[in-house]
């Protein structure tokens, strides 16, 4: 048996069909600091929810197509980023620490795709860890669906 | 386009860009401003100062004659290249280069697990595979094998290993580049060369024996730059049938020297996994008066640290022993080891740990069934890819000094109040106290910790690190302490101190260099080899 690496909250492999629709989450997102998620003209496929951040609006949200994490990205790595991030498409937002934002940054880029928007939630702590909302979409050729 | 390649202008930099896409098609060559970014070192201490090393451009090239192509451009138009496998060295550089200007090879493209064979244990992959990937491929395949990796598991096989990364297993595993066998390298010339038993056409042993017939030029790879490393083996632990942990502690601060020398007889004799040192007086640090003992100038007395541990009720030192194997004999190794060091040491004990058979759950990945608070990190320790060890990345990340020294109580007392005392002119927490213990993470040597942070919007502080890096490199060389790795800001001052015979070594490495790579088309710079051309 392949051990699972933790869960991510978000179930299994994710089917496109369930995924996030803007319509879900645009009145609880579409003012104030998160603003900048409203803004995704063609909607988001998925929310990462930072559970550190324990907002009780998103976490509310947090109960089926959004992807709760505690600020470690392994287990939304490995059970579905990895897999979808490899075909064209996919307009994932976030509320999350500053640093999973970076491991997320870092893994996206590889995979052709960039932070295409960021907005401070909160300063960052003593360790240096902000919170951030974000939207992170396909920009390379071989990632951006035709 | 901020930095142009070195003795280069605009006009020839656009027709070599030109070329350069000619080779792998214009999406996978980037040279603006926004699309290098994620190529910065954002870990730097110099980050955004005029020391900043930049790339100038990046490329992917897909499969390896188009490594060929590129490499055969640069020579014509003598530009570095700087190449990365997954480019994630973050406290040694991230993917930043060591000459500014230099184009950034990134391999990630070139990204096949080739085999993996779990009869006679070994891999062979591209330099894009990352830990995640390999691991996925044999778990998919359900090989019986298990990768020693390294922390964060999105780091490859073939770019940790020519680092001389390390893991977490047993020995002879964790030591990366050790436990390689067999690469294929892209000469500065462009021409393919493969080495060991992959020289002799037709051979099926190129992951088997590393070092065929005559020199073994294998070694120059790594922290060096005589070569584009295209694919490369490795040896792998077959998948132990069990695995046990257990915990030892030792009451006076001296027992640590004994406690020392049975571990490495354990280690040495294949008897057990990463031995991780601690000491329970650790979590007395918050109590100003401990604090004061433990970084007093010139060391604390054993018999004041005695004290201060008879106090608090704590033993000066503990080991988490680890145990790979069928059950039977991780059991007998546990009751030796207990044995061995309760009949030594007068005062220590020993508690038993976790048992079960792998591949572990995931409660036991995460370590929930402990029965006492351990060092172990469980992932790591099972050969089991994983990001979690951001949570210890602090501020905008750290830079690291990881110095060698001698796998004995009296080498760690030394380094413990040498460089504590080195480093008391600097406001950051003390990492070498009398409570810091050793990694075990080389097969034979002991390596300890200075990993400052680095913070993005606090040059001054930025500035304090870099000085401290400087001098904590300086200091620990006059001891006979040298650092295993280092960023390309600091690899010169690092290599300055590997001098034995006026600098035999690096006039050896130079010699070399200027035979194979006289215009410094790979990584001028790395390993602090330079060529002429680059030569003040
Ligand atoms: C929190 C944290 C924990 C860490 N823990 C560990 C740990 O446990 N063990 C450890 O070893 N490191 C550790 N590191 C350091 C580092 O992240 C890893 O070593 C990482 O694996 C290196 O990055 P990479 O594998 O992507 O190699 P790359 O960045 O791809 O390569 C490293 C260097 O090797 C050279 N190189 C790479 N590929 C080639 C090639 N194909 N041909 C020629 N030269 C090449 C280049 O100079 C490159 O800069 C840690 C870092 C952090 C931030």
């Amino acid at each position: 048996m392949t051990p699972r690496m933790g869960d991510s909250g978000g179930g299994p492999m994710v089917d496109r069909r369930e995924m996030l629709t803007w319509g879900i989450v645009a009145p609880v997102l579409a003012s104030g600091p998160y603003g900048a998620l409203a803004a995704v003209p063609e909607g988001l496929d998925a929310l990462v929810v930072d559970s550190r951040l324990a907002d009780a609006g998103l976490s509310a949200l947090a109960a089926r197509r959004t992807y709760t994490i505690d600020g470690d990205v392994t287990a939304l790595w490995y059970n579905t980023l990895d897999t979808l991030w490899r075909k064209p498409g996919f307009v994932l937002g976030g509320i999350t620490g500053t640093d999973a934002l970076f491991v997320l940054e870092r893994l996206a880029f590889d995979c052709g795709r960039r932070a295409v928007s960021r907005t401070e939630l909160r300063p960052a702590d003593r360790f240096g860890v902000a919170a951030a909302s974000w939207v992170i979409a396909p920009v390379h050729p071989s990632v951006v669906k035709a | 386009m901020a930095v142009l390649p070195p003795d280069m202008n605009a006009a020839t930099f656009s027709q070599m860009l030109e070329e350069l896409r000619g080779a792998v098609g214009a999406d996978w060559l980037w040279s603006s401003d926004e699309d290098l970014g994620p190529y910065r070192d954002s870990f730097s201490p110099v980050w955004d100062t005029a020391e900043e090393r930049h790339a100038s451009a990046a490329i992917a090239p897909a499969d390896v004659p188009q490594v060929q192509a590129i490499v055969r451009i640069a020579g014509k138009y003598k530009v570095p290249l700087f190449p990365i496998s997954t480019g994630k060295n973050y406290g040694y550089g991230g993917p930043s280069p060591n000459v500014n200007g230099s184009v950034v090879l990134d391999l990630k493209r070139l990204n096949q697990v080739l085999e993996v064979d779990d009869k006679r244990h070994f891999a062979l992959v591209e330099p894009g595979v990352s830990y995640f990937d390999l691991y996925r491929h044999i778990q998919e395949r359900g090989l019986k094998v298990m990768v020693d990796c390294p922390d964060p598991g999105w780091g490859s096989p073939i770019g940790n290993s020519l680092e001389r990364g390390i893991g977490y297993t047993m020995p002879q595993f964790r030591d990366h580049f050790g436990a390689s066998c067999g690469m294929e390298v892209v000469l500065p010339n462009g021409e393919l060369m493969r080495t060991g038993m992959g020289a002799l056409p037709g051979s099926r042993t190129w992951q088997e024996y590393r070092y065929g017939f005559g020199p073994d030029p294998a070694g120059l790879f790594a922290q060096g730059n005589f070569g584009i490393v295209t694919k490369m083996g490795f040896r792998l632990m077959p998948l132990p049938e069990y695995y046990r942990t257990g915990l030892i502690t030792v009451p006076r601060r001296r027992d640590f020297v004994k406690l020392v020398e049975h571990v490495n007889y354990l280690s040495d004799s294949s008897m057990c996994g990463e031995a991780v040192y601690g000491s329970p007086l650790q979590r007395l640090m918050g109590d100003p008066q401990f604090l004061a003992l433990a970084t007093k100038l010139g060391g604390p007395s054993d018999a004041d640290m005695d004290a201060a541990a008879e106090r608090a009720g704590l033993p000066s030192w503990q080991v988490d022993l680890q145990f790979f194997g069928p059950e039977a004999t991780t059991s007998a190794n546990w009751d030796y080891a207990k044995a061995r060091i309760l009949s030594d040491i007068p005062g220590a004990k020993a508690i038993d740990g976790d048992h079960f058979p792998l591949p572990a759950t995931e409660e036991q990945l995460l370590n929930k069934t402990q029965p006492y608070q351990t060092g172990i990190r469980r992932y790591g320790a099972l050969g089991v890819p994983s990001l979690g060890i951001w949570r210890i990345v602090g501020d905008n990340g750290h830079v690291g000094f990881f110095p060698i020294l001698p796998r004995s109580g009296e080498a760690v007392f030394e380094m413990q109040r040498v460089l504590g005392d080195a480093l008391k002119e600097f406001p950051l927490r003390p990492f070498f106290n009398a409570t810091t213990a050793p990694l075990y993470w080389h097969t034979y040597a002991f390596q300890m910790v200075f990993a400052p942070s680095v913070k993005h919007d606090d040059p001054a502080h930025n500035a304090i690190v870099h000085q401290a890096m400087k001098k904590v490199v300086a200091v620990a060389a006059e001891h006979g302490w040298g650092d295993y790795r280092a960023a390309p800001i600091y690899q010169d001052h690092v290599a300055d101190t590997y001098s034995f015979n006026h600098h035999a070594l690096r006039r050896f490495h130079e010699q070399l260099k200027d035979a194979v790579d006289p215009d410094g088309i790979i990584a001028p710079g790395r390993g602090g080899v330079w060529p002429k051309r680059f030569r003040k």
